[in-house]
Order: structure tokens, then sequence, then C-alpha cells
């Protein structure tokens, strides 16, 4: 049998998806015996022109992690759609935005402004901001364009499938890869895990009766390490999000922040984990209420966490 | 309904937009005067875009 042709890329994320990759342990000798990894720019020296050179549809799978923010993410994209049969949507980024999109809050002239001229550790005194051409005597130079808004994999190109998580769990990556290698794929457009339930469904703690007070941030209680976590006051985003890592983060007395992206069957994860907040809210009196959500610093932030960009809105308006 | 009005303030969306209110299926006249008021109300604030983030949104 011919070996696979495997890419991958990484667009606007942090490196991480790189290291879950890793994390398969030895099964990557597996990997290495079914497949041939022709471009990943993380490990191996293979520039944008030998992908280009490739004929269309010559990689047999392509893993993309991280969202498209530049120019040159898009191009990236869209050259490897190409080139490739299957395209996967490799972590919380390339799937939902992940925490790059939330700088869908904001806009380039805000973040541009933010990063490079107001900061307090920033020392820039002839306000210089990044121009996409610049004249410099030997030649123009050029960089990508950077975006307003903070894309999804999917809203830039077609993609087959979904590997969730920031980042994704070894085990879940291994289902996806252990697929590939068998020829056993499931059918086009499946979010890959091991479980299309709620966080919930994995973790073991114990479940009452939810009906809150007072909601607290992390650092502010030491929770009992037993009883959910939701029903202690912390924002778990367990409820509303899709399992297969096997609550892991619960498991270590931290609220789970939704990295899995939304149930199946929901389209916009936030307003779920919003509604599922709202109704455990053990209050009928406004000012109280008032009270309550006072706690709730940040509500784009915790319940959009991973997944701005995918939501109904996609981006904050801006002015 | 506080909780989603906080949230919708950080994504730049008007207060305005979201009412909640109670009718009884008696109350026809003020029924109708609510939905009067919400469409205007609506209508002096035009469409919503959030397609004003910049060029290349």
């Amino acid at each position: 049998m011919s070996k696979l042709k495997l890419a991958l890329y990484w667009a606007a994320s942090c490196g991480g998806c790189e290291i879950a990759q890793l994390l398969i342990g030895d099964k990557i000798l597996k990997l290495a015996e079914a497949a041939d990894i022709v471009f990943w720019p993380v490990a191996i020296d293979a520039k944008y022109k030998d992908v280009e050179a490739m004929p269309d549809k010559s990689i047999d799978v392509c893993l993309f992690n991280g969202a498209i923010r530049t120019s040159e993410q898009e191009h990236l994209a869209k050259m490897l759609r190409e080139k490739s049969r299957v395209m996967i949507a490799y972590g919380a980024c390339a799937s939902e935005g992940g925490i790059p999109g939330l700088a869908n809050l904001f806009n380039r002239q805000t973040i541009f402004d933010r990063v490079y001229l107001e900061t307090q550790s920033t020392d820039n005194k002839e306000k210089v901001v990044p121009q996409t051409k610049y004249k410099v005597p030997e030649g123009e130079l050029t960089i990508p364009e950077f975006y307003d808004t903070v894309r999804t994999l999917a809203q830039t190109v077609d993609v087959d499938y979904t590997i969730p998580g920031c980042p994704p769990e070894a085990k879940t990556t291994w289902l996806a890869l252990e697929a590939l290698i068998e020829g056993k794929l499931p059918p086009r457009g499946t979010v890959i895990t091991h479980n299309a339930k709620a966080v919930c469904d994995d973790c073991p703690r114990k479940r009452d009766v939810k009906k809150i007070k007072k909601f607290y941030r992390t650092f502010e209680i030491i929770p009992d390490p037993e009883i959910c976590l939701l029903e202690q006051g912390l924002l778990c985003a367990g409820i509303a999000t899709r399992g297969g890592c096997g609550a892991p983060c619960p498991q270590a007395n931290m609220p789970c922040t939704g990295c899995y992206g939304p149930v199946d069957g929901v389209v916009d994860q936030g307003a779920h984990f919003l509604s599922g907040v709202a109704s455990v809210i053990d209050s009928n009196d406004p000012s109280e209420i008032d009270k309550i959500i006072a706690d709730i610093h940040d509500p784009v932030g915790t319940f959009y966490r991973y997944s701005l960009p995918d939501s109904l809105l996609r981006r904050a308006r801006t002015k | 309904m506080s909780l989603l009005k906080k949230m919708m303030s950080q994504l730049g969306i008007e207060d305005e937009r979201l009412r909640l209110d109670w009718v009884s299926a008696s109350e026809a006249e003020r029924f109708a005067q609510i939905v009067n008021e919400m469409t205007e109300q609506l209508r002096k604030l035009g469409p919503f875009s959030p397609g004003n983030g910049g060029g290349n949104v």
C-alpha cells in the first residue's frame, strides 16, 4: 500500500496544537509507517512554493490548526484546500476561532493602537505601526495584511472534518488519525470525538440541584472536589460543551472553559452557555439578580471564550 | 435578561434592541401598543450590522 501524504499547517494559533499532535506518543511511529509528512512548517523545512508546485489533490490529508486573521493565512488555507483531498480543522482556533477569535471584540485599528502605541511597556516614539508595504534602499518589503475580523477555517474554505479542543486531547487526535490510517473515516462533516454529549456526561462530579446565589472566579474559592463546580458558583462550561475530552479540567478542580465547542445540534455555544447559567440563578428579584451577575465580569470572554467567530454574530460591532 | 443585556453591550448591540414584556391574551390594545413602540424604536436605530469594524470585515 502506498503511503498517505500528510500536511500540517498553523495559522493564528499558539503552537499548542503542534505539541498536542506529538502527545500521541509512540503512536507517532505508527503514523510514520502509514504516512509521509510533506509539509509541516514547525518541523520540516518545506517552502510555500514547494506546496504550490504540488498537483491539486495530491496531499491526502491536511491537518490545519489556527484561525484566519491575515492574508497569508487565508492564502495558505486556500492553497492547502486545493492541494488536499481531505481538509481537517484541527483544534479550537481552526474550528471556532479560539482565543485569537476574541479579537473580534475589537478591530485592526484598536488592536494596533493598543499593541503598538498604548501598552505601558511600549516604547515607540516614532509611532511605527505595521505597514503591508515599505520601501527600503534594497527594494520593497511586504508583510501580510492583518484583517479586522478573525475567521474560522470553515468560513474561509470547505472543511471535511473537525477535531475539537484547545488543544485536542491525544486520544481525540489518535481517534482521527487511526480512522485516517485505516481508511475508515466517518461521514463528511463529522466532529471527531469520543462523546458527542456534553462534558458533564464525562464528569464524575456529583450533581444535585443547581441554585446559585453567588458566582466566583476560580481564584476566589477552593471548590469541593466532589460536587458539580457550577453548583458551587464557578462558571463551568461543561453544560454547553461537547465531551470526549474525558473532563480533565473539572477533575483537576478547574471549571471547563468550553474548548471542545458546542454540543451536537447547538449552533451558538455562548448563547447556550449563557441561557444555562441564567436558568440556575436563584432569585426573582431584579436588584438581587443584578448583584449576582455583577460577579460575571466578562460575559463574552466567559461564554464565547473559544467560539466568538463561529457564533451567530461572529464579531462585536465597533465604531 | 440583565445578563444578556450586559453581554450585548460588550458586543456593541444597543440596549433598545431587546425588550421583555408581559401581555395577557385579553390586552389586545396593550399588545399592539408594545409592538408599535418596539417597531418605531428599531426603525429609529436602523438595521443592525456588525459590518462597520473597518475596511476588511
